[in-house]
């Protein structure tokens, strides 16, 4: 595929686009499908961590109850050992979470002789009940922290969670409840009722709900000391602040201190132990002012985002393959024909129009193309054809032209000097068509031994009408002059032969005259023909003065008249035609009679060659390359007398 | 060249101006010739406003002249003035054109 073809472009920008597209999608699904995991997760892990806290609270509130219970039966009636005994035993007989229970006395508060009484009933191995009495004097109860709490502060207390060494350090938590009797209206502290509660089985949930590398959950105690944790040995020896302190992150220290508060919430860190970044959902127990947390893995939580994405993008790969191929076949398709369009317009443009265009079988623009092509291929070739048939016709007409002045210019005398060996008379005489061929004429020639006749004449119009007619002008001309006949009576005899059957009213202006060369007595005659120029020795050019008689060819009863003047030796006759005083410059200014009599003036003395000659150069000079519109002939007879 | 042709009751005014030569003088033989045809039985032409006439010229008034002649209309010529009343003089064609001075006595006469 060429790289600035039309398939290129076509399938470049197609896949270009479907690319963005392509890329705008995956985007807008990662973005969105990340934000709605993220939202549900949120969603999940407040959940979790919120029922997590009140499934943990929920069961320590059943045990308060049964604690606050007994509290209230121990302030009201007698209180017998027996019937102690008997409330012991049924506390941890209706109650299978609470591992031990005591119910402990004042001193000397239950009989005036016994400084301690407190039977603490708890669970064995075996699922029976055992009995202990507690106090002496090296475990003074009343100094303990779930007997002191409850009684200093006068109300229930859960202490902080620690091992218990009678429970093969099983880690416990109690709650203690202080109870009193009524004395003259006085409230009479007498003793605190509290129950052991195992942590193992919030240890066994919470680590149930943990997974180490997705997430896990926590329990934190009102200091912050691990209660639960998936790592055991965090477990009430490190709190969340020593923890901050040995990870090095300053924000689980802002959490540990939002969490002991009793806030919960959501935050995010950065770079923790087995999940890496995470989010952290927590909740508080408020009775115990504990908090449960929850940790759920950035990374496992948007893998599933990842994983989808990535999906998309294999898909999308697949069908932009697809594509491709498809798009790059079709556009490689539809330009096919225009590709072969080219090559053969290639080989058109080279100059072969016999090059082979495609068929135009497609009904669309490369079809249209392809048969516009065809046609200006047919035009151009007719085109062709017709030209060179014209160009052909042209020629052949041009080569018959140039027959044709030849031929026109050979009935002319052309030979210079005419009659070297006649000493009375210089004649000189040019010609110039417009055209090839033209309707002026001169001819000269003896009509006897002693009589010249000499002539000049301009048929009207020009080209081949005008040579056809000067042809034959020139031959009645001679044939008629040479019956020795005057000028006046050679131009009537030949206007009546040119007059007659003459439909195209052509016609021509004609200078006739004869010398009698011993003489240099001239007789002439004039056909409309304008006056020629007389330049005599000592004298300005002159006029000869103009008989007005009708142009030849028209009337056929035309009578000319006979007219005669002597020429002294010397003296030049200059016989032109309308071509020398009507040739105009490129400013359209004419020669004109003035300019043409001033030439002759200084073509004095001049020889009948050298005249003409120095005429026809003024007016080239003056005509500067205009193009000529009229045929110029000029013919100057001097006389130059008898030689003896 | 120019040719205003203006029909009046006494026959129709043909002015010819500027150049008449081998080129334009076909021009003026059709008009010339149109309005023979129409039946017209005058005909003046005003060669007032004519700068050049070449012997073409001269031929295509001379052809004119012939078919108005055929047709058995009178074809008159006037305003004759500088190089063209010296041609029609030099050619001899006022003597067979029937020339008149102005436009009003060539309707005159």
């Amino acid at each position: 595929m060429r790289v600035h073809g039309i398939a290129f472009r076509l399938a470049s920008l197609t896949l270009l686009t479907a690319t963005l597209i392509l890329a705008a999608i995956v985007g807008y699904n990662y973005t969105v499908s990340r934000s709605m995991i993220v939202n549900l997760a949120e969603e999940r892990g407040t959940l979790l961590a919120e029922s997590t806290a009140s499934q943990i609270s929920g069961t320590f509130k059943a045990v308060q109850k049964v604690i606050d219970a007994i509290s209230f039966s121990l302030e009201n009636g007698n209180l017998t050992e027996k019937r102690v005994n008997e409330l012991g035993q049924r506390i941890l007989h209706n109650n299978p979470e609470i591992y031990g229970s005591a119910i402990a006395f004042e001193a000397y508060g239950f009989q005036q002789d016994r400084k301690y009484y407190a039977p603490y009933y708890h669970r064995t191995d075996g699922g029976k009940f055992d009995f202990t009495k507690l106090g002496s004097e090296d475990y003074q109860y009343f100094y303990m922290d779930w007997y002191q709490l409850p009684t200093e502060l006068k109300h229930p207390v859960w202490t902080e969670p620690h091992y218990e060494k009678g429970a093969e350090y099983e880690l416990m938590t109690t709650y203690s409840v202080p109870f009193y009797q009524s004395q003259d209206e006085h409230k009479i502290l007498k003793g605190v009722v509290s129950a052991d509660i195992s942590l193992r089985w919030v240890q066994k949930l919470i680590n149930g709900l943990s997974s180490r590398d997705d997430g896990y959950v926590f329990m934190l105690s009102r200091y912050g000391t691990f209660i639960a944790h998936p790592d055991e040995s965090l477990v009430m020896n490190e709190t969340i602040f020593t923890n901050a302190e040995s990870l090095k992150l300053p924000q689980l220290r802002d959490l540990g201190r939002r969490m002991v508060t009793g806030e919960s919430g959501v935050v995010e860190l950065k770079g923790l132990p087995n999940t890496g970044d995470s989010f952290i959902y927590f909740s508080s127990l408020p009775e115990q002012h504990w908090s449960v947390g929850v940790v759920f893995s950035k990374k496992k939580m948007l893998a599933d985002v990842s994983s989808l994405n990535s999906k998309v993008a294999i898909f999308g790969c697949i069908g932009f393959l697809a594509l491709a191929l498809l798009i790059t076949g079709l556009a490689h398709r539809i330009t096919h024909p225009l590709r072969k369009l080219t090559a053969s317009a290639n080989i058109m443009a080279s100059g072969n129009l016999d090059a082979e265009l495609p068929d135009a079988v497609s009904q669309d623009e490369v079809g249209e193309l392809t048969h516009s092509f065809q046609v200006m291929r047919d035009s151009i070739n007719n085109y062709i054809a017709n030209l060179t048939e014209t160009t052909a016709a042209k020629e052949r007409i041009e080569s018959e032209l140039r027959i044709a002045h030849d031929i026109q210019m050979g009935i002319l005398p052309k030979l210079f000097p005419a009659f070297p060996e006649r000493m009375e008379f210089d004649i000189y005489a040019s010609i110039e068509p417009a055209k090839e061929v033209g309707g002026d004429l001169y001819d000269f020639f003896f009509v006897d031994e002693n009589n010249f006749c000499f002539l000049v004449g301009d048929v009207s119009g020009k080209g081949v009408p005008a040579a056809f007619f000067m042809a034959v002008t020139k031959t009645l001309l001679k044939v008629v002059a040479e019956r020795r006949l005057d000028p006046g009576e050679v131009l009537t005899k030949v206007n009546s032969d040119l007059a007659e059957d003459n439909e195209s009213c052509m016609f021509v202006t004609l200078f006739l005259a004869m010398m009698d060369i011993n003489t240099g007595k001239v007789q002439y005659a004039s056909a409309g023909h304008n006056p020629p120029l007389m330049l005599c020795k000592g004298k300005d050019a002159e006029w000869i003065p103009p008989q007005n008689e009708l142009v030849a060819g028209i009337m056929d009863d035309t009578v000319y008249t006979t007219r005669s003047l002597t020429m002294q030796p010397g003296d030049t006759m200059f016989i032109y035609t309308d071509g020398v005083t009507e040739a105009m410059n490129k400013a359209q200014e004419l020669y004109s009679e003035e300019r043409l009599v001033e030439i002759m003036n200084q073509c004095r003395g001049k020889s009948a060659e050298q005249m003409v000659l120095t005429i026809d150069t003024a007016l080239k000079t003056f005509t500067g390359g205009a193009e000529q519109s009229d045929d110029i002939t000029m013919l100057a007879m001097q006389y130059l007398g008898k030689k003896s | 060249m120019k040719i205003v042709c203006d029909k009046r009751t006494a026959g129709t005014l043909l002015q010819v101006n500027g150049r008449m030569d081998a080129v334009s003088a076909p021009d003026f033989e059709k008009q010339c010739l149109q309005v023979i045809e129409d039946g017209e039985k005058t005909v003046v032409v005003d060669l007032a406003g004519l700068e050049y006439i070449s012997s073409a010229g001269l031929r295509s008034l001379l052809t004119s002249a012939k078919k108005a002649k055929a047709a058995k209309c009178v074809m008159r010529v006037c305003g004759l003035a500088g190089m063209v009343q010296e041609v029609f003089q030099v050619s001899g064609l006022n003597s067979i054109f029937a020339v008149a001075a102005t436009v009003e006595e060539a309707f005159a006469s």
